[in-house]
């Protein structure tokens, strides 16, 4: 199969969902798209056919297949997961976790010939000890402080088992690094749009990140053409993180490490469920993937690193240094 | 904008100025008494300063100021040209003054292209690999070798964002591979923390060259070795004996004591004024070696011994060479 004449959409209200729709209305007007969700999101457009589903219901899985075998759905694009961490820990692991097993034997019973997943680089885990590059085939060890990247891991350990359990269906992962633009936004994004922005002192990891519209085509790629196999979705080039912060112009609050995650337990408890170490741990160490993969496949990114940087921090005016 | 009409009539002041010259005095000597006691005009001059400008230029210049001493961009591993450019006087004052380098045997060095040079680590920071990137650079300007760095300095809290930007980069098989991939000549230290590590009375004595990971890139890659043997860190960072109990508490490997170091606090840390000898011996090539020839581990470890031997070789050579550990 080459090109699917109906993709189904899970997620639809997270921002993948949200513009992989716009995309694909856009270039692929032939496309029959289905979207599915918890809520009907705002301002939907109504060639999209919407079916209302929580994916944290025991029998998701059930109505799920239901619509896909109602609406004969060819391709499945599995973007729902949040954006913004959430400190009800067991919601999280039901919707991330058991709503992508949901979402998978779904697929299994409607025979769907295409499966896309969202996952991240985040995965491979910050760790000192870390190849500068880090490859498809390298274990995904993430971090025991964040409860959402080992959600995720769980995700992917399921479906390779899926996948040894249903090889007629392509599937294809992509694991995308952190995402900057002009439109996107998420707990990362807050961070950094802040204007005094703590880090840790002494430390200046080497960052990358891949810019919304790099992102999404490489997901609209991924949905119509023949990807099958595990990418990483990255920006060419690196940046250290004080570089990046400078040319923003943001006021830098270096702390030591212990007194940073002291200070931040509480709040990062509130916020996310996790110790703070969860997060800024990826501001310690270096965790930067290898893109080449996904540049062979899905063809040379539009913006670079610094480009997709530039561009978030153009678009909210923060730009200092030229 | 002056007229004929102005010029006449301040010829015509200049006129009256002679003949009233007591009377200017006067005026002159008064002026000055009311200037100085009501410094009107000073008051005028500050109140007329723009401080809103002189903020915003103040904020414009500190906002840059932290990218003026590095460029807004940087290789894939996390080198930056302006800092190195910036570092060269300070590196070459080292090479010419400090350790007074002597480099043997360049001509082994070729004019491009990767390869893959092996020397052995002494002391506690990595100086020598900086020093040896260096000293290559200065006689092969194309050429900028990639140190490697153990894991434990290269995540080393204040060494780490500055090592890296020098050109140092995360000592593993997969770093030095891509990095020969990719064209760039690779230094690489196979003694590793065993060699940072060791104590002033074995010094120069080769420790085991890791589990051949050298000779393994090497012959995935297929580009020469070059062995380096350096004479003279060991001297410069003499570790007397190795205090484990505090370093475990910081998370370091290990807490050298030399006769400077936890005494004279962080000033101890700076290296002595030894004399370094680098010699570079002859290019071990492996073009005569099939290339499944990875899988043949004892082929690999045979060669890894005689690297090893080479080295020594060049160590002894450098240290019968140096006349004193000062000259």
């Amino acid at each position: 199969m080459n090109s699917p004449g109906v993709i189904a959409i899970t997620g639809l209200s997270s921002y993948l969902g949200r513009s992989l729709v716009q995309r694909l209305l856009q270039r692929s007007p032939a496309l029959r798209i289905v979207g599915l969700d918890q809520r009907r999101p705002y301002r939907l457009d109504p060639l999209v056919r919407f079916h209302s589903v929580d994916l944290t219901e025991p029998t998701a899985d059930s109505r799920v297949a239901e619509v896909f075998a109602e609406e004969r759905v060819e391709a499945v694009v599995h973007t729902a997961f949040r954006s913004e961490p959430t400190a009800d820990l067991e919601m999280d692991h039901e919707l991330e976790t058991i709503g992508s097993l949901h979402v998978m034997n779904a697929c299994a019973a409607a025979k769907v010939k295409r499966l896309v997943v969202a996952s991240s680089t985040m995965l491979y885990g910050a760790w000192p000890d870390n190849p500068n590059f880090l490859t498809e085939q390298h274990p995904l060890r993430g971090h025991p402080g964040s409860h959402s990247v080992s959600n995720r891991i769980q995700v992917e350990s399921l479906l390779a088992n899926w996948r040894a359990r249903n090889p007629d269906t392509e599937l294809t992962v992509l694991r995308n690094c952190w995402i900057f633009g002009p439109t996107y936004w998420d707990h990362v994004v807050r961070y950094f749009s802040r204007p005094f922005v703590p880090k840790l002192m002494g430390y200046d990891p080497l960052m990358q990140f891949v810019h919304e519209e790099d992102c999404v085509y490489a997901f609209e790629t991924a949905a119509l053409r023949s990807h099958p196999g595990v990418f990483n979705v990255v920006g060419r080039g690196v940046l250290p993180l004080s570089t990046i912060l400078r040319i923003a112009g943001k006021r830098i609050l270096a702390m030591p490490p212990r007194i940073l995650y002291r200070m931040t337990y509480y709040p990062s408890h509130g916020q996310t469920g996790d110790r703070p170490e969860g997060f800024y741990d990826y501001l310690r160490y270096l965790w930067v993937a290898d893109g080449q993969r996904g540049w062979d496949a899905f063809g040379e990114p539009m913006y670079t690193t610094r480009e997709a940087w530039m561009s978030f921090i153009s678009t909210r005016r923060m730009r200092r240094y030229r | 904008m002056i007229d004929e009409a102005d010029l006449e009539s301040s010829s015509d002041a200049e006129m009256s100025y002679e003949l009233s010259a007591e009377l200017r005095e006067a005026l002159d000597g008064l002026r000055g008494e009311i200037s100085a006691r009501f410094p009107v005009r000073e008051r005028a001059l500050v109140e007329k300063i723009d401080w809103m400008s002189v903020i915003q230029q103040i904020q414009r210049r500190v906002s840059t100021l932290g990218m003026s001493e590095r460029s807004g961009q940087v290789d894939e591993f996390g080198m930056d040209e302006v800092v190195l450019r910036r570092a060269r006087p300070l590196l070459d004052l080292l090479y010419e003054r400090y350790w007074r380098i002597e480099l043997h045997g360049i001509d082994w060095v070729p004019d491009t292209g990767p390869c893959l040079f092996v020397a052995n680590r002494s002391g506690f920071l990595p100086y020598d690999g900086l020093m040896v990137s260096h000293s290559i650079w200065r006689m092969r300007s194309n050429l900028q070798p990639r140190f490697m760095v153990a894991d434990w300095l290269i995540t080393l809290p204040f060494v780490q964002p500055y090592l890296v930007r020098l050109g140092g980069v995360r000592a593993c098989r997969e770093n030095a591979e891509r990095l020969i991939r990719s064209g760039e000549p690779v230094l690489v230290f196979p003694e590793g923390q065993k060699g940072a590590a060791k104590v002033f009375r074995d010094r120069y004595r080769l420790k085991r060259f890791g589990r051949g990971g050298v000779v393994r890139v090497a012959l995935e890659t297929r580009v020469p070795i070059i062995p380096i043997g350096i004479v003279g860190p060991e001297e410069a960072h003499p570790i007397l004996f190795k205090w484990n109990a505090p370093a475990r508490a910081v998370g370091l490997p290990f807490l050298p004591v030399t006769p400077t170091f936890p005494l004279l606090g962080p000033l101890g840390l700076l290296p002595l004024p030894t004399k370094w000898v680098i010699r570079i011996g002859e290019p071990i090539s492996i073009d005569h070696l099939a290339p499944d020839a990875v899988r043949d581990e004892l082929l690999i470890s045979r060669m890894n011994e005689e690297l090893r031997s080479t080295i020594q070789v060049l160590i002894d050579t450098g240290l019968s060479d140096r006349g004193s550990v000062w000259d």
